[in-house]
């Protein structure tokens, strides 16, 4: 019994940690690049989150078509905040850049309270679920996983196979020789700091594909810190290694989770989450740069 | 003797201004709720400031001590409030506040404080929220329930005062924990610590080639800061409200008011947290009664807004203003 | 015994060798130049005798103890000071603040108390005629001025070798010259060996140093007195830097 439930979670987790990884991914974009942590990482998929309730609830628009949209709006947001902030920041010390990304998160937090209100909101987008051996998935959560892969190997294709991101590549490895090359490097970090932040909100839709309650102006923070496991477990610089990382914490999560709710007096909830943040102090003093070799 | 009378000489406008406070706000009808509030500030930007102003890392987690002091106090009130101590029930609780805090400052220090810049963040970001679900999830001290202590407080005092200390009593020690961290900062400033931590603040790899021991001098700063966040929970939270609460207590935005009040006033400085808090406080009492529940939207751009523009903040931009004069000795 | 004693030291970066098997021995009170282009893995060098990262393999020895592992912060205690090229003084603090810091974690330093430091360090602020800028704080000085900084800072550490990186690098000749009369005054008064790493500045080895390494390609091409060094043409021919005027033998 308790074996089939074990796998059913651990389904679940690694579907869950895919749409874990997506997220992270644009965390370590922003790092690999411009060596900035995005501490209000999780402030920009609760954007992300807020926008797939709004569409759904006031336009009946499906998720799935409000993906591209947070993509952009993501992508806007990038750009404002590196052009009117980031920008100056990057030859100044680290604290500055990290204040500077964890006020902006507080501001996001605060202007959704403002416009939407701090109660719990949900949307329902029911489209059916399918019975697999261990567990029931409902389809939603296998198009939000679907979403999550096509976006990964969408980057993948881009970093690899197009002018713009070979160009972007050349930025990470020597900025000086890509600037002698003729690459307007400023331009490039803006990019990649929007692309990263694209990747992040469109990725606040994907998660609430997943968990569409639950949604309120202050869910961001447990994101971040999710995030930083991930990131860490992947690589801090490496996307690729965030959407594997995604992977193992999501298995870890639901594991653990299952496990712990087997003890007597303990929460297992709580429990679980004060796991993740013993994972992210283990694997910094173990291996700070990621369990995976991914460049 | 005389050298150390001038060394010690910045603390005249900072132990002047709390006297002023505190005579402001016994004197004044009304007053003391604000004054109140504007001692925690203080406090908590000189407690922060030792830290994060002169190492130049952010400890996104330092609420965590702050609760942590809280629940130190509420433990020995709520264990030992039948043993007939007296004050000294308020000592041993003291105690345990410091105690605990400098327990959980060395087991994070400990990892965190190997790490560098932005690593250290983000092994930090989690602090806070590990410990309250370390706390709910084992259901440590009553879990997710919290302590209620108003009825030991009562028990071993008296009602009337259990009364006095949670609204009186509780806001002078604040004040005495401020001069307190404004001492220690002056203390390690004039010392062999505070170049060091001004050494590895500026430049820390040139602060190793030149002998210093990196980390030893910023755990030291790290503990005394924690441990002073831990008498000010253990203070402002425990004794005033008689009841600790997870959700509360390791509230991350408490962190964020620390990080304002250190930036406006100036990190680093010694009189920076005074001006900080001050300014802060009033901002945020007043900004209350305006606009309710927009403080934070107000003061987070604030935030972006010194860094860019103002990074050493108000008493770093006078400390230049009043380079080589007399007044370069007071403002530190 | 030798005051610094590098055997078969070898760094390597991925696939890169930055130092390859180099060994040099340094007796107290010499002055040698590191002598190589960009690349040769005189910086790197420099980094493995100072700490700042372990050689993969071989071994330092400092007055006849094995200090392959020593973390850096213990290095200065036992006597090891560095310039960097670009002066890194800790900038909101005063260039007496700064000499003082030197004094403080220095070789003597636990012996010291705050204020004594504070008073030593106006020796050095002399000996580099900084005595005008004392309490400015050190960020606001020129580059060269820095400079002095550093090197006030280094001495004040009361090293017994001083590594000083690219210290004449952007001076014109008039400052060089002073520059080499400086590092030998200091070599007698301070009783130190230094090791000074230049990357093409000719008059400045052919003046200053008795020995020259020359390092090409992470290893040692060669270790010998000057003279010998600088008419090599095994130097000659792989690093094209530019000759001193007039005739080395003439010097």
């Amino acid at each position: 019994m308790i074996t089939e439930q074990l796998i059913g979670n651990l389904i679940q987790g690694l579907i869950l940690g895919g749409i874990y990884g997506m997220a992270t991914m644009g965390l370590s974009l922003i790092f690999g690049v411009l060596r900035v942590v995005n501490v209000g990482h999780g402030q920009f998929i609760m954007v992300g989150a807020f926008m797939a309730l709004w569409m759904f609830n006031s336009l009946g628009v499906v998720p799935v078509i409000a993906i591209p949209f947070a993509f952009l709006l993501g992508m806007l947001l990038g750009f404002i905040f590196y052009y009117s902030c980031i920008k100056r920041l990057l030859k100044g010390p680290e604290l500055a850049s990290l204040l500077a990304t964890f006020s902006v998160g507080i501001i996001l937090e605060e202007t959704i309270k403002l416009i939407f209100g701090s109660e719990f909101r949900g949307y329902n987008w029911a489209l059916g679920k399918i019975t697999i051996p261990f567990t029931v998935l409902p389809y939603t959560k296998l198009v939000a996983l679907s979403g999550s892969i096509i976006v990964a190997v969408l980057l993948y294709l881009w970093f690899n196979r197009t002018r713009a991101g070979t160009a972007l590549r050349s930025v990470v490895e020597d900025s000086e020789g890509a600037r002698v090359c003729g690459i307007n490097v400023d331009w490039q970090y803006a990019l990649s700091f929007s692309l990263g932040i694209g990747l992040t909100v469109a990725s606040g839709v994907m998660l609430t594909m997943f968990i569409p309650v639950g949604i309120n102006p202050y869910m961001g923070g447990q994101y971040t810190l999710k995030a930083f496991v991930i990131a860490v477990l992947g690589g801090l610089s490496s996307p690729y290694g965030a959407f594997f990382g995604g992977l193992v914490f999501g298995l870890v999560e639901n594991g653990s989770y299952t496990l712990l709710a087997l003890i007597p007096h303990v929460e297992p909830f709580a429990l679980t989450r004060f796991l993740s943040f013993v994972m992210l102090l283990v694997i910094l003093l173990i291996r700070p740069t990621g369990l995976f070799r991914t460049r | 003797m005389k050298n150390t009378l001038s060394k010690y000489l910045p603390l005249v406008p900072v132990l002047a201004g709390y006297l002023l406070l505190f005579l402001v706000g016994e004197n004044l009808e009304g007053t003391w709720q604000l004054i109140a509030l504007l001692a925690f500030y203080c406090a908590l930007g000189q407690a922060f400031n030792l830290f994060m102003g002169m190492t130049g890392y952010v400890d996104f987690g330092y609420v965590a001590f702050l609760g942590i002091g809280t629940y130190g106090m509420a433990i020995a009130i709520s264990r030992f409030s039948d043993k007939g101590w007296g004050l000294g029930l308020l000592v041993v609780g003291m105690l345990m506040a410091i105690g605990m805090a400098t327990l959980l400052s060395l087991a994070v220090g400990a990892v965190a404080l190997r790490l560098r810049g932005a690593y250290f963040a983000i092994a930090t970001i989690g602090v806070n929220e590990g410990l309250r679900y370390l706390i709910e999830g084992a259901r440590l001290w009553n879990g997710s329930e919290g302590i209620l202590f108003s009825g030991h407080l009562k028990k071993a005092f008296g009602r009337d005062f259990a009364i006095a200390l949670s609204t009186y009593w509780a806001d002078v020690m604040l004040f005495l924990i401020a001069a307190f961290a404004a001492f220690m900062t002056l203390f390690y400033m004039r010392s062999k610590v505070g170049y060091a931590l001004t050494a590895l603040r500026e430049d820390e790899d040139a602060a190793k080639v030149m002998g210093i021991n990196v980390t030893k001098y910023k755990i030291i700063a790290f503990i005394t800061s924690a441990s002073l966040a831990g008498m000010i929970g253990a203070v402002a939270w425990a004794l005033k409200l008689t009841y600790v609460y997870p959700p509360d207590v390791f509230e991350i935005h408490y962190t964020v008011e620390a990080i304002i009040i250190v930036l406006l006033g100036g990190a680093g400085t010694l009189l920076g947290p005074i001006v900080g808090g001050l300014i802060y406080g009033l901002s945020k009492y007043y900004l209350a009664i305006i606009l309710p529940g927009f403080q934070l939207l107000i003061f987070a751009p604030i935030i972006i807004f010194i860094i860019v523009l103002f990074p050493e903040g108000t008493v770093g931009v006078l400390k230049k203003k009043v380079q080589g004069t007399f007044w370069e000795k007071i403002i530190v | 015994m030798p005051l610094l004693k590098l055997e078969n030291i070898t760094k390597r970066f991925g696939g890169l060798v930055a130092v390859d098997d180099v060994s040099l021995e340094i007796r107290p009170g010499e002055i040698i130049a590191i002598v190589g282009p960009n690349g040769a893995g005189k910086t790197t060098l420099f980094n493995i005798i100072n700490g700042v990262f372990p050689p993969d393999s071989g071994k330092i020895h400092f007055e006849g103890k094995d200090i392959t592992n020593v973390p850096t912060f213990r290095r200065a205690p036992l006597g090891i000071g560095r310039t960097f090229q670009i002066p890194r003084p800790f900038g909101s603090a005063s260039v007496r603040e700064n000499i003082a810091i030197g004094g403080m974690f220095g070789a003597q330093g636990h012996r010291m108390s705050v204020d004594e430091c504070m008073e030593k360090a106006g020796r050095y602020i002399d000996l580099v005629g900084l005595k005008e800028h004392a309490d400015k704080p050190a960020g606001g000085l020129t580059p060269t001025e820095k400079k002095l900084v550093e090197i006030a800072r280094a001495l004040a550490m009361k090293p017994k070798l001083l590594l000083m990186d690219e210290a004449m690098a952007g001076m014109n000749p008039k400052d060089i010259d002073k520059m080499v009369e400086f590092i030998k005054e200091i070599r007698k008064t301070e009783n130190i060996a230094i090791v000074s790493m230049v990357e093409h500045i000719m008059r400045a080895v052919a003046g200053l140093a008795e020995r020259v390494m020359v390092m090409h390609q992470g290893a040692k091409l060669v270790d010998e007195p000057t003279r010998e060094a600088l008419s090599d043409p095994r130097v000659i021919e792989v690093y094209l830097g530019r000759p001193p005027e007039g005739n080395v033998a003439d010097r």
